[in-house]
């Protein structure tokens, strides 16, 4: 159950990155050449949630 | 091969950079630290906008190359320049300058002495609490009192936020609900001490394991619960050193990946499987984080020369899956750039990421699956020895 929690948790992940440049309608082909993906590094380096601590 | 372009903006100048990735190309844009990935014909038209090409002479291009109405293309254009103007916009900023008036307590409850690369830590805290968030994976480094001390920190609370000092200097503060981002800051520090490094000679830290056969090194990556620091250890009660677990420095200067000497953390449901190899792990305490309902122990790395830095051979994605024995299989740049970047901290400065990317792209990736631990083992000496 909690493995189905966390695939689904993966998807949003990966849907959030796919982004549309716009709505191009019936022009299919524009519309995928202007799908791209955003990706954002960490802000800063960090420890993952599992350290010490974390979780308190 | 640096391919830096200068757009003018109204306020500011912004540059970004352009790799080709598989049949895409990334960008990476420098004033939001943002990398996109575009199709190429998205990538020709961002080269032409920095180019100074007129909006009406890309929508031409536009319009002949895809053969579209005339208001479609301008549309299109116009969308990519909205894009564009908004990631050169977006300021990227680090969350740990906060300013905050603080005076740093006469008294520290606890004080611990570290010994890592023959340099002496001395480290205060406040609290014991403070003490619990950093000294559990560096205790096995822990020495006696001594008055040789190279590096003093400090660590504190003031208005609900932990506050962190070196030789006095002020670090950074952070609110609870960060306290991992405060772990990373300390663990920074840490690396560039005992390597003698400052922050701008880091290409990376990556959230993953690391280990070395003394020549090379590979990364192991993937969520939380993959199975990453169990495989780390498993290894390196086969013949492999550990380079570093959850906390990952690469170099930009050679690319190499560094020691982090802290402890390996194991989580309760792979203790089963490492008793036979590490049966101090028995014994061993238990910490117990409650909100994320997990209980781990700390595992010692065995490798003693933390001085040890080495170059690395291959990117694995790597997931222990019972009804696998093993299945190891290449998978595409994108696919791995894709994991890679949301869960790294790459350094934002433009030639830093020039190398980064540099490095990637040349690095192999591929997706291990697994739950025959022999055949893993033995993969991985193939992966070292180039005999797959």
């Amino acid at each position: 159950m909690k493995k189905k929690e966390k695939n689904a948790t993966k998807k949003i992940t990966r849907k959030n990155a796919i982004k549309k440049i716009g709505d191009y309608g019936k022009y299919a082909a524009l519309t995928a050449i202007g799908t791209y993906l955003l990706l954002n590094p960490q802000k800063a380096q960090a420890a993952s949630p599992g350290a010490p601590g974390v979780g308190f | 091969m640096k391919t830096f372009i200068k757009r003018s903006f109204v306020e500011k100048e912004n540059e970004i950079l352009i790799k080709k990735i598989e049949e895409k190309h990334i960008v990476w844009f420098q004033n939001s630290n943002s990398y996109l990935i575009f199709e190429n014909s998205t990538t020709a038209i961002i080269k032409k906008l920095y180019a100074k090409q007129t909006l009406s002479e890309i929508e031409n291009w536009c319009r002949l190359k895809f053969d579209l109405p005339k208001n479609l293309a301008k549309k299109f254009v116009k969308d990519i320049d909205k894009l564009v103007q908004k990631q050169c916009q977006t300021a990227y900023k680090t969350t740990d300058a906060t300013a905050i008036n603080f005076v740093s307590p006469n008294i520290y409850d606890r004080s611990k002495y570290y010994l890592i690369n023959k340099i002496y830590f001395l480290i205060e805290f406040e609290t014991e609490f403070l003490e619990t968030l950093i000294h559990p994976k560096f205790a096995h480094l822990e020495v006696s009192k001594t008055n040789t001390t190279t590096h003093q920190y400090q660590i504190f609370q003031e208005n609900g936020r932990i506050v962190f000092l070196v030789a006095g200097e002020h670090i950074g503060n952070w609110n609870f609900k960060d306290i991992h981002l405060f772990q990373g800051k300390f663990s920074m520090e840490i690396v560039q001490h005992i390597h003698q490094k400052e922050g701008d000679e880091w290409l990376g830290v990556f959230h993953a394991s690391a280990i070395g056969n003394g020549k090379n090194s590979l990364l192991f990556l993937g969520d939380s619960g993959n199975g990453k620091s169990t495989s780390l250890a498993l290894l390196q009660a086969n013949g492999f050193r550990c380079l570093a677990d959850d906390f990952v420095p690469v170099d930009v200067k050679k690319q190499e990946v560094y020691c982090f000497p802290a402890a390996i953390s194991i989580k309760k449901n792979s203790l089963k499987t490492l008793f036979p190899s590490y049966p101090e792990l028995k014994i061993a305490s238990e910490h117990h984080f409650k909100r994320l309902h997990k209980t781990v122990r700390f595992l010692v790395p065995n490798n003693l020369d933390h001085t040890a830095h080495l170059p690395c051979k291959a990117l694995i994605f790597i997931h222990y899956q019972q009804d696998i024995e093993l299945e190891l299989k290449p998978i595409s740049k994108i696919a791995a750039f894709e994991q890679l970047v949301p869960d790294a901290w790459i350094s934002p400065i433009k030639e830093n990421v020039a190398v980064f990317l540099e490095w990637f792209l040349k690095l192999p990736c591929y997706q291990l699956h697994y739950s025959d631990t022999k055949k893993m083992i033995k993969t991985i000496h193939k992966i070292f020895n180039d005999d797959l």
